[in-house]
């Protein structure tokens, strides 16, 4: 089946922002959980959630919103200047599969659509506290409608192929990110001497939320819950598929089937290193945040090294 | 006149079903129907693509849910017409680019062909295979108050609009589910297939399993939901022109993940002018250099061919009739426009004497400048007509002041009249085929003739029914065609019709 160079771009590129928008609606939805929790009279700040898609930005906490709460929500859920926020990702995502329709199940297309609807017309509301959970449950499911379609009526080719690419490799990173945040949270925790305020089981609870593995955790772990195990199971356990090691291995099942991946696999392999390199033996908060960033780069050279193959020389 | 409804207010026999069905459910209902059928459109992505501001802006396709109603031994009649207007204009494009003999033989006039901005003299002596140029055409039919059809313009280069015939029809299925289990309604999407047989029959000689891609100018073009639908339904690559190149040996390759792959036909929806920027405007970055290399060498096929426009501009139109009688040997069966050509004495001396109720129209403008409306002239502005008229009779013609027909439509006040066209979808290879109806567009605002989606005018569903019309079939023979009041004097000219692509 052919694929044009342009079209795998898109697909892939479809698939990232769907993905990402999905993560980020678990993430925020996590630590939402977290704040509902936490009694009302002391103040659990929002900030330390910007850094998730890589940004450096002041959160501002005025007298009604002490926070940052409605600024960091504004921000990772609607603002358009945020290119990776869930409005911006998904009008990405839509924008990418609008251009893939003839190979796209119509079914998938629909999804998208009504997922860039929704999100069009409910983001702004989302901000406020009765609406978002139901608002970011409303993505994560139609997100993983998309992919119900596509598992159970597209072709196994290289347009479904070059979707899972993007899934995974998005995937794969927000891993990273949401391990970088628990080390930036504990980091700006440390300063504004919050520490002592929520206690460290909780916190790592929260991050195995943010990606869904709580339960699975569990069940694998039958412990107390600590950051070391924590980031053990996200990074390495690959039976768990949101794990940095099981996307890695289901990328490269995938590559393996894709016409000459030698040089996508190559820095697959450089991507599997840098990971198994990142062997802590405590979750030292800063340690950590550098060897995330090591595992993002990692990566972003897996990222590389498709569009190189796949779509730069010809495109 | 109405097509639903007779002057009397009673509904016409053969959209006695629908009527029934509309009066049964009462506007409430109605208006429920029709918001479901709008939610549809938005869930399946069934947009146009408009520019304003400067900014390209995907908006739902605007949709009435009443459709129009045609009987099948009407359209039947049409159909024929239309595939016979088709062959003659395509056998006028190969002559012309060919032999001439049309100007030899002193039926069309050969400086016209001069004057002609779609006439592409770099394709003198290329014949396409069947003789074929315009495979894929749009043409416009309005009916007058007599009853009567008439085509008012032919599109050559790349009609749009197919897509939603489709799409309508989908919706509409949903939204009146119980009419067509009672009646039977020609089915519409069997179009894709028919192009897709069209386009592999094109493909050059020696080459079973082409490779079909249709070239779009990209997202921005307002018709680019089209493209993509006819790629989907077809199996078809959508390319756009950098996804093509062409190589030494002159085939046509595409940049797919694999590398190289070779095209054999193109479905192109770009203008000729921007195909091929070794050959026309060099400036085109949509195009690819060398395709018309690679076509003349016979390598891929186009549909449409290049060059094929030269036979729909309005000059030309006033010929299609004598094409028809001189290729063919055959009378047209579905009329154009009257339309007098000044040029021809006896023409001129009609023109003049009825200028009052005319329309006129200068040949070389396009865009709807210097037309005079007779019936709006003052009598200043008639006399010096009539002295541009014999000061140049080559550079005008003139038609009737036509009204177009109304359907039924819902709208803010109810359900009332509204104006229509139709634009059905012709193919022409070894056979032809025309879509069963066409595009029924609707100018929304009451009177208006303007029926361009941009400027808010509607689409609807349009049923070819055949044989008894329903369970309330009324036996008795249908009332005479209607003589309504004349419509607000607007002339077709006036209509802004859907742009082509390019």
């Amino acid at each position: 089946m052919v694929l044009l160079a342009r079209t795998a771009d898109r697909l892939y590129w479809g698939a990232r922002y769907i993905e990402r928008a999905e993560d980020t609606a678990r993430i925020v939805r996590a630590y939402n959980d977290l704040v509902v929790d936490y009694p009302s009279d002391e103040l659990l700040r929002w900030d330390p959630l910007v850094a998730i898609h890589g940004a450096e930005i002041e959160v501002a906490h005025s007298a009604d919103d002490p926070a940052g709460e409605r600024a960091v929500l504004r921000h990772l859920i609607e603002d358009r200047s945020n290119t990776s926020s869930i409005a911006s990702s998904v009008t990405a995502a839509r924008a990418n599969l609008r251009t893939t329709r003839e190979v796209l199940p119509r079914e998938a297309w629909q999804a998208v659509n009504q997922l860039a609807q929704y999100v069009d017309s409910t983001a702004s509301a989302a901000i406020e506290r009765q609406l978002r959970d139901r608002f970011l449950v409303r993505v994560v499911e139609i997100s993983r409608r998309l992919d119900g379609v596509l598992e159970s009526t597209m072709t196994r080719a290289s347009p479904y192929r070059m979707l899972r690419l993007g899934r995974l490799v998005e995937r794969a990173d927000m891993t990273t990110r949401v391990l970088g945040v628990a080390a930036a949270a504990i980091l700006y925790n440390e300063r504004t001497h919050d520490t002592e305020r929520i206690n460290e089981e909780v916190r790592w609870m929260n991050v195995l939320r943010s990606v869904s593995a709580l339960q699975m955790y569990q069940r694998r772990v039958r412990g107390p819950i600590d950051a070391m195990t924590v980031v053990q199971f996200l990074l390495h356990y690959s039976a768990f598929p949101r794990s940095v090691q099981g996307c890695l291995e289901e990328i490269r099942s995938v590559l393996v089937t894709l016409p000459d991946p030698q040089p996508v696999l190559a820095a697959l392999e450089d991507a599997e290193a840098t990971l198994t390199a990142v062997d802590l033996d405590d979750a030292e908060a800063e340690r950590l945040d550098r060897a995330m960033d090591r595992v993002q780069l990692a990566i972003a050279g897996v990222d590389a090294a498709i569009h190189d193959r796949y779509v730069g020389p010809l495109g | 006149m109405d097509e639903l409804i007779d002057p009397s207010g009673v509904p016409r026999p053969l959209a006695n079903s629908v009527m029934d069905l509309i009066a049964r459910l009462g506007e409430d209902e109605l208006r429920a129907r029709q918001e479901l059928a709008e939610l549809d459109i938005q869930a399946m992505g069934i947009t146009f693509t408009v520019y304003s501001d400067g900014q390209n802006i995907d908006r739902a396709w605007p949709f009435d849910i009443i459709p129009r109603v045609i009987e099948g031994s009407e359209w039947d009649r049409i159909s024929l017409g239309l595939q016979q207007r088709l062959i003659a204009l395509n056998r006028f494009v190969d002559d012309l680019y060919n032999d001439q003999r049309i100007i030899a033989d002193g039926v069309f006039p050969g400086d016209l062909l001069d004057q002609s901005v779609n006439f592409r003299p770099q394709l003198r002596g290329i014949s396409p295979k069947f003789g074929v140029w315009a495979h894929i055409s749009g043409s416009d039919l309005v009916r007058d108050d007599d009853g009567q059809m008439y085509v008012l313009e032919d599109n050559l280069r790349v009609p749009s609009g197919v897509s939603y015939v489709i799409e309508n029809r989908g919706v509409a299925k949903r939204a009146f589910a119980e009419l067509f289990e009672r009646q039977r309604i020609r089915p519409v999407d069997g179009y894709t297939d028919e192009l897709n047989r069209l386009l592999t029959s094109l493909a050059p000689d020696g080459c079973d399993d082409p490779h079909i891609a249709v070239l779009t100018p990209g997202i921005f073009n307002s018709a680019y939901f089209e493209h993509s639908f006819l790629a989907e339904r077809m199996g078809a690559e959508l390319v756009e022109g950098a996804d093509l190149v062409v190589g030494d040996d002159e085939y046509v390759y595409m940049k797919t993940i694999e590398g190289l792959e070779r095209v054999d036909v193109i479905y192109r929806r770009i203008d000729d002018l921007f195909l091929d920027p070794e050959v026309f405007r060099e400036d085109s970055l949509l195009g690819v250099p060398g395709l018309m290399r690679s076509w003349r060498a016979g390598k891929v096929a186009l549909a449409n061919a290049p060059g094929a426009g030269v036979a729909d501009d309005k000059v030309v139109y006033a010929w299609v009739p004598d094409m028809i009688r001189y290729y063919l040997d055959e009378e047209p069966i579905v009329p154009n426009v009257p339309t007098y050509r000044t040029m021809y004495e006896d023409e001129r001396r009609h023109v003049i004497d009825n200028i009052g109720d005319l329309v006129l129209k200068p040949a070389n403008e396009s865009g709807g400048y210097g037309i005079l409306i007779g019936s709006r002239a003052t009598k200043d502005e008639l006399d010096e007509a009539v002295r541009a008229i014999e000061a140049d009779p080559r550079n005008w013609v003139a038609q009737p002041i036509l009204s177009l027909s109304t359907v039924p439509t819902l709208v803010e006040g109810g359900v009332e009249p509204r104006h229509v066209d139709l634009r059905p979808f012709v193919l022409t290879g070894e056979q032809s085929y025309v879509t069963p109806g066409g595009l029924t567009r609707v100018a929304l605002t009451k009177g208006s003739l303007i029926v361009n989606s941009s400027q808010g005018g509607g689409s609807k569903d349009t049923w070819i029914v055949d044989g008894r019309y329903g369970s309330s079939y009324d036996a008795s023979p249908p009332d005479s065609p209607a003589r309504a009041t004349p419509a607000p004097t607007q002339t077709q000219t006036q209509t802004q019709w859907l742009d082509e692509d390019g």
